[in-house]
């Protein structure tokens, strides 16, 4: 069974990533080293996950957003998540679980003005 | 008891058990009415003369009924009369049937219902209790002249049972209103959760009244999906108005919080009081994730201040010309 | 009283997927809003991968009930598999889902109308979970 890659794109120092839509717990993981590996590559100061197409986000893909977020930290990038839809904030929150101290956006757009990468208001800086 | 006559009375009717009739809950009201076994052979007894006058005493019934205009307007189709006349015999007769179980009570809960429905206040639907058993009585005692005492004793029984019927038909009244406040109360609780745009990518979101957990997630859902259709970065989310900050409320605030951060949103409290704040602090909640300003103008202040707008008075103020 | 039935058999994480998108999809079609559907999927989510965790194999079903007049979603999560020792514990909250400890349970539970618990150790695990319209 083919296993669907999560595309990263590269903008100067910002890695890009796109998440299209349910991804098994295995090409999370698949998805977390390959974004871990490109980061020391590209030696990106910040790394954007965009998960607009996702309709749940469950404990496992939560704690995999945690720890890709850990590990870009671990090598000096910053890591904001973007698009969380309403409904899933929602749900994540009902649920109990958290991002802790990885920051978010309200989408692309804002995550990048956030980091700087664009000019504009920023996004909601991690406490 | 498959009667088709009965047929049109089976349209969404409170359920005994929805309603929290059950049998226990019978048998404590026959205990109270002091109904038991004897009175059941006393009206087992009356069944033949209850069929005999069954038609004359519906008759003089409606024939009074319809003599009150209060009354005649939920009458006016003959149709109607007809078949109502049918049901109500029916009903009567149930009274000597012998049988006072489950299904008994299904059927007065369902008749109490259906009086509900077409609203016929609960002063005539007892009248019209109270005329039946004098036209019952009167019979009884015709029927037993040389006995008046047995007679006597016969009508106590049926006033029993005609008690423990009202005291189902007025239960299903309480219900159809309660339920309708229900429904009410959650409506206004679906109205009051607005969130207003104040500036560009500020929201304000002013919560008064009573908390509960239903409430807040109307207002997290609200609040969610105004952050996105505004792109808000900050939030004004002013508590002044709440009734009580008990812990679970100041929880599901702090819940509110979290999810706006999760889009990217900021959220200034307003209007926690100290005094609040120091008392959920001392339940043992971890306020620091809450991001609290005194009060209302100073959180608009501190929430422009966080989107970068500087707030400037270009000159003395000018008293508005008077005409 | 259980309507239309769909059985999703849970034998690795893609059924996972598999499984909270049939839910999403019956929640739709019985009128849930989308926030509903959202929390259907989640708490599918959570208790099918405990099937995949923890039992390796079992099934979810999803069907439409209807009760007293209300229209709602039934979702039954159930396996063979070593079952819960103390469900009291795991029902606990602070068994949070968080953490890697912990099996999501109290979690599904604030996501959905009604949930029960049912687990033999040695047996097996049923978690059966309503959602209604409002």
């Amino acid at each position: 069974m083919p296993v669907v890659t999560v595309p990263i794109l590269k903008q100067g120092d910002v890695l890009i990533a796109s998440m299209q839509e349910a991804l098994s717990d295995h090409a999370l993981i698949e998805f977390r080293d390959r974004l871990s590996d490109q980061v020391g590559r590209a030696r990106a100061r910040v790394v954007i996950i965009d998960v607009t197409a996702l309709d749940v986000l469950d404990s496992f893909a939560t704690r995999t957003l945690r720890s890709i977020a850990y590990t870009a930290q671990l090598r000096g990038a910053r890591t904001v998540v973007v698009g969380i839809q309403p409904e899933v904030a929602f749900a994540m929150v009902q649920l109990g679980l958290t991002l802790e101290s990885v920051e978010t956006a309200l989408d692309l757009e804002e995550g990048l003005a956030l980091v700087g990468a664009i000019a504009g208001s920023g996004g909601h800086a991690a406490h | 008891m498959a009667d088709p006559r009965l047929a049109w009375m089976d349209r969404a009717h409170p359920l005994p058990h929805e309603m929290g009739v059950d049998e226990e809950e019978v048998e404590r009201r026959k205990a109270f009415l002091e109904f038991g076994e004897d009175d059941v052979d006393v009206l087992r007894g009356l069944r033949e003369l209850a069929r005999k006058y069954a038609d004359p005493v519906i008759e003089e019934f409606y024939g009074h009924i319809l003599a009150f205009d209060e009354t005649k307007s939920f009458f006016r189709d003959p149709k109607v009369l007809a078949r109502v006349k049918e049901l109500q015999k029916d009903y009567f007769v149930r009274l000597t049937e012998g049988d006072y179980g489950k299904s008994y009570v299904a059927n007065r809960l369902k008749v109490g219902a259906a009086h509900e429905q077409v609203r016929l206040e609960p002063k005539w639907y007892l009248g019209m209790y109270s005329y039946y058993l004098r036209l019952v009585a009167k019979r009884m005692q015709e029927s037993l002249t040389n006995d008046p005492a047995k007679a006597f004793a016969n009508f106590l029984s049926l006033m029993k049972l005609v008690f423990l019927d009202i005291g189902l038909a007025v239960d299903t009244y309480i219900f159809a209103r309660e339920s309708t406040m229900r429904k009410q109360q959650e409506a206004i609780r679906e109205l009051s959760t607005p969130v207003l745009q104040i500036r560009e990518r500020l929201l304000l979101l002013p919560i008064i009244g009573v908390i509960d957990t239903h409430r807040a997630r109307l207002i997290t859902d609200s609040l969610l999906r105004s952050i996105r259709d505004n792109r808000a970065k900050v939030v004004v989310m002013d508590v002044t108005g709440v009734a009580t900050i008990d812990s679970k409320v100041a929880n599901h605030l702090i819940q509110t919080v979290i999810a706006a951060g999760l889009m990217g949103a900021s959220v200034i409290v307003t209007g926690l009081s100290s005094d609040v704040a120091q008392a959920l602090v001392g339940l043992g909640l971890d306020l620091h994730k809450l991001n609290t300003v005194g009060d209302l103008q100073g959180g608009i202040e501190e929430a422009e201040r966080l989107l970068g707008y500087r707030v400037e008075r270009l000159e003395p103020s000018r008293s508005p010309p008077r005409d | 009283m259980p309507l239309t039935e769909t059985r999703v058999p849970i034998e690795d994480e893609e059924d996972i997927v598999t499984a909270r998108q049939k839910g999403r999809q019956l929640a739709a079609a019985r009128g849930l809003s989308l926030t509903e559907q959202t929390l259907i999927a989640t708490a599918i989510s959570e208790v099918a991968r405990n099937i995949v965790v923890y039992a390796h194999r079992g099934e979810v079903v999803l069907s439409a009930v209807e009760e007293q007049g209300r229209r709602g979603v039934m979702v039954v999560a159930r396996d063979e598999g070593p079952g819960i020792p103390n469900p009291t514990l795991a029902m606990r909250d602070g068994f949070s889902t968080g953490n890697s400890l912990g099996m999501g349970l109290p979690g599904a539970k604030r996501l959905m109308d009604e949930f029960e618990l049912s687990s033999t150790v040695g047996k097996g695990t049923t978690v059966t979970m309503k959602k209604w319209v409002r």
